[in-house]
């Protein structure tokens, strides 16, 4: 018996040794600024080089995204939101299609909560600059003006070749949803290289695919007011986990803060919450819904995620209580000793 | 079974536990500073010892603290100053940016808890 004792102590403490020697990190990493944002790729389980060049690929396609759809400098975007000005149809440029036809459908299932078309207004908000204004508000006759106009996606007709708009208010600004695009775009690219574990993380949102070899990818998610993680995730398969924040873009007037998430109905920032996060399976979804659902606020963040098909939300409002529905709960792990409180909504679906 | 051999056992049970505690719940705090300056490979710090680095980005130059195995942005060309507000970082995953001038720093630890962060 003794003799059994002792040889499994020794099987144990073999066992536990043989942990102490981990393997080098498998994750290749890379960034690289696109986007006005910086764009981290893992990936995990590949051959250095390969990564490498993979790497500098996506690398050139966000490059030659962001300058094709740059809302406020010369590209393919800014010429056609030119064109829409005047009420002739205009052709088309191919790459940019499935684009449009996206952020309309998505604008759509939002009830215009996501409004891409809003670029005058974001415009005259000092969102079209690098610098952000310091100390000036916009015009309030001008932004009352533009909201009387009521730029919308149903405005504009998209055909094969042609598009065409009955509203000159119009202008496209992709702000609450290129980078999603882009993701996926990255995603498809990886796919097709046959890389099935990695993420794409622009800005801090990002879409997981596959997971880190035996174990799930593990996603910190950032408190929105403090420089610590809230919760977390494990994402195995594809997920995109993206959050739209009163803190990424803003400036201050008067000890007043005025952040990049314009409300479509008000023409002012939207004010009711902190941050909302949504976990989807394409990016492109995510990025939107993210957008729609902070524009929502408390009372209409359940209604607009349902008709947007979106499964799990996680809502802060500015007392700091956390609204999240009942397959978010299950899916998220909050970090200990988290001092908020937590309201559980009616389930989604 | 020698009187060792009843050595042997007792340290090994003495150890077990500690070696699962070592591996399994030490939140092992950060250890290097990766620094990234726009598309360049980016550069690893030690945390130690206390000191200051000048770095050149497109808009001038950004000045990074060191100090107690934690890390900041202390000053940035930028207008935003959202670096310089983002405060110390201290634990593995620590992250900020000055976007407009294209320097990002990411704290990291030997066993990061989390291969991302989202925010």
């Amino acid at each position: 018996m003794t003799e059994q004792l002792y040889r499994f102590c020794i099987l144990l403490l073999l066992l536990a040794a043989s942990g102490c020697d981990e393997p080098k990190d498998p994750v290749f990493h890379d960034q690289f600024f696109a986007f006005g944002t910086l764009i981290d790729v893992s990936l995990y389980g590949v051959e250095p080089q390969f990564a490498e060049s993979i790497s500098k690929e996506i690398e050139q396609d966000f490059m030659d995204m962001h300058a094709s759809w740059h809302a406020w400098q010369p590209s393919v975007l800014s010429s056609l939101n030119e064109q829409l000005s005047a009420p002739e149809p205009t052709a088309i440029e191919p790459s940019i299609l499935p684009l449009l036809k996206e952020a309309g459908r998505l604008s759509q299932s939002s009830s215009g909560l996501f409004n891409p078309v809003i670029g005058k207004l974001i415009a005259l908000w000092g969102f079209h600059d690098n610098a952000l204004p310091v100390g000036t508000l916009p015009d309030s006759t001008a932004i009352k003006e533009l909201l009387e106009q009521a730029p919308a996606v149903t405005d504009i007709t998209i055909g094969d070749t042609l598009i065409s708009s009955v509203n000159p208010s119009v202008a496209y600004d992709f702000g609450g949803f290129a980078k999603g695009y882009a993701i996926d775009r990255a995603i498809d690219h990886l796919r097709k290289s046959n890389i099935q574990n990695a993420i794409i993380n622009a800005g801090g949102d990002l879409r997981a695919i596959g997971q880190h070899g035996d174990r799930p990818w593990r996603i910190g998610i950032r408190h929105p007011r403090e420089n610590t993680i809230l919760a977390s995730i494990e994402v195995s398969g594809d997920a995109s986990v993206f959050t739209s924040g009163d803190y990424e873009r803003f400036f201050e007037v008067d000890g007043k803060r005025y952040h990049h998430i314009i409300d479509p109905r008000t023409g002012y920032p939207a004010s009711s919450i902190t941050s909302v996060t949504v976990i989807h399976s394409d990016a492109a979804t995510a990025d939107a819904a993210a957008t729609a659902l902070f524009v929502a606020g408390p009372d209409q963040w359940l209604s607009t995620a349902r008709n947007m098909g979106i499964r799990y939300v996680m809502l802060i409002d500015k007392q700091g209580t956390i609204h999240i529905n009942p397959a978010m709960q299950s899916r998220i792990h909050f970090e200990p000793g988290l001092d908020a409180q937590i309201s559980l909504s009616a389930p989604l679906q | 079974m020698t009187r060792a051999d009843h050595i042997l056992i007792l340290l090994i049970v003495c150890i077990l536990p500690l070696l699962y505690l070592h591996l399994w719940f030490n939140d092992e705090p950060a250890k290097f500073l990766l620094i990234q300056t726009g598309s360049n490979v980016p550069v690893t710090e030690t945390l130690r010892p206390d000191r200051m680095l000048h770095i050149a980005g497109p808009l001038g130059e950004s000045i990074v603290e060191i100090r107690n195995n934690r890390t900041r942005f202390v000053s940035s060309p930028c207008i935003g100053q959202v670096c310089v507000h983002s405060g110390w970082l201290s634990n593995a995953g620590g992250f900020a940016a000055c976007l407009p001038n294209r320097i990002s720093l990411r704290l990291i630890g030997q066993h990061p808890r989390f291969d991302t962060i989202n925010f």
